[in-house]
């Protein structure tokens, strides 16, 4: 057993979604999963219960002892905050991928032309990059992108600012400036999965403030773009993510990607990670 | 080494880049606006991206991903991430030898004095699929152990032999100016139903 990959909690289900007991996988592993008493409850293959955690709508829990709580969002709880639980989509590459490209901004006017970015803006300017110690996460901040819809409530272009922060290996929290609201920060978040360490399950979840949209809306238009990544994510070689440099090139656009690579590779995250050059 | 057929000129316009592959090795395949064909590995150096799934703009391919171009040469000449930055040479996608002949997109894994193959004036007709290895297939018509073009009697055509995996050959269908592309179309057709032993 690999405790640098087996104690951390995992997003396993969306809460609202979970009907009946069901199996799915977590680190190459059968679990199942269901609700009793309105409840949550995961066992492993040998019917072994495991921890849970309910949180930000979804169901955590974990193969191994982790050492600390799950994450909190406290920014999440403010008042007038709609939460939104996307859904799920499947995807075939390493649940490291995943992440990295949810902390990409460079790839908008190409990836998501019209919506998060468009030519001729493309040009992305020196942030600030951290592993904060004191919490071990990875934050960038300081992030600015020009966006031509920056979100569902977004009524024309504008320089969004962007705060990203990898708080466990598998999942991210983006704070984004909110066209409604200038002074708050939406906040989007990527829970993944590790069906295997080439396929994993994405549960995107956010807290907007957003009085206009339906909620379907804001679900489709979360789902639009994640599909648009997608598109990206199975495509690219090798599946697993290149932790050491060398087999990829990075520029400074880059520095969140680095950072979380290098992070990855301190804290022993192998899982779905490529150590050496194939 | 010696020229191996990966695709029709008339299926590649200038503009178009397309997947192929010979074996292990996965290729891009594009056309530039000038006319000039191009076979590189199908995989942006900057975060693994396919190549193939990009865009030719101006005489370069751009990695749909990050927009990254690489000009006709493999050598990346602009980032648009930081639009005023002059790339190292140092990033470049490996390219292999690629041109047209007889429109036919032809390439050659390493460097080589071999000429392109004869084609007797014979015409493109189509590409077509195979469930099968390209012995496998060569074999059918008596071919040597290595063959990238089988001169058929049926219809006195050419097959040009792509092998893309052990089990999936793509042949390239050349035939008279004066055969009936129809017919030929038909005869390879049945041909392929015949070696992968289906109902045509």
């Amino acid at each position: 057993m690999n405790t640098a990959i087996e104690n951390h909690w995992y997003p396993v289900a969306m809460i609202s979604g979970i009907d009946g007991p069901r199996e799915t996988l977590l680190l190459g592993k059968k679990i199942t999963l269901g609700r009793k008493d309105g409840t949550c409850w995961v066992k492993d293959a040998t019917g072994k219960a495991l921890p849970t955690v309910e949180r930000f709508g979804h169901l955590w829990t974990s193969p191994g002892q982790p050492n600390r709580d799950l994450f909190t969002i406290p920014e999440a709880d403010s008042p007038g905050r709609r939460l939104v639980d996307v859904g799920s989509v499947k995807v075939k590459c390493s649940p490291l991928r995943a992440v990295e490209n949810f902390l990409d901004i460079a790839h908008f006017p190409f990836v998501h032309t019209d919506i998060l970015g468009a030519e001729p803006h493309t040009e992305v300017d020196r942030y600030d990059v951290k592993i904060r110690e004191e919490v071990d996460e990875v934050w960038a901040t300081k992030v600015k992108f020009y966006q031509p819809q920056a979100a569902k409530s977004a009524a024309g272009g504008i320089t969004t600012e962007y705060m990203y922060r990898v708080p466990a290996p598998t999942c991210s929290v983006l704070y984004k400036t909110c066209p409604p609201r200038p002074g708050e920060w939406d906040i989007i978040t990527l829970f993944v999965q590790p069906l295997t360490d080439e396929w994993c399950e994405v549960w995107p979840w956010m807290a907007l403030y957003d009085d206009e949209s339906t909620m379907s809306e804001m679900v489709s238009f979360q789902q639009l773009i994640f599909m648009q990544d997608r598109s990206i994510l199975e495509n690219q070689i090798p599946r697993k993510l290149p932790l050491d440099p060398g087999m990829e090139v990075p520029t400074q656009a880059d520095m969140t990607s680095v950072a979380y690579r290098r992070w990855l590779k301190k804290i022993g995250y192998t899982y779905g990670a490529q150590l050496v050059a194939a | 080494m010696s020229w191996i057929a990966v695709g029709l000129k008339k299926d590649v316009p200038p503009g178009i880049v397309i997947p192929s592959r010979l074996a292990d090795t996965e290729l891009a395949v594009w056309c530039a606006p000038s006319g000039s064909y191009h076979a590189w590995s199908d995989r942006c150096p900057h975060r693994g991206m396919r190549l193939s799934h990009g865009f030719v703009r101006g005489n370069t391919l751009a990695c749909i991903y990050h927009g990254w171009q690489y000009n006709e040469a493999g050598s990346c000449d602009y980032i648009p991430a930081h639009p005023k930055l002059t790339p190292p040479d140092t990033i470049c996608v490996p390219t292999y030898s690629c041109t047209e002949a007889g429109g036919v997109i032809w390439v050659s894994l390493e460097a080589t004095d071999q000429p392109l193959p004869e084609l007797g004036g014979r015409v493109p007709v189509r590409s077509v699929p195979i469930a099968l290895s390209a012995e496998n297939v060569a074999a059918h018509f008596g071919a040597g152990s290595a063959p990238t073009v089988a001169v058929v009697s049926d219809h006195d055509t050419v097959l040009a032999l792509q092998p893309c995996t052990d089990t999936l050959t793509m042949a390239h269908v050349l035939a008279s100016p004066d055969a009936d592309p129809k017919a030929v179309s038909r005869w390879v057709e049945d041909l392929r139903a015949t070696l992968e032993g289906v109902p045509a």
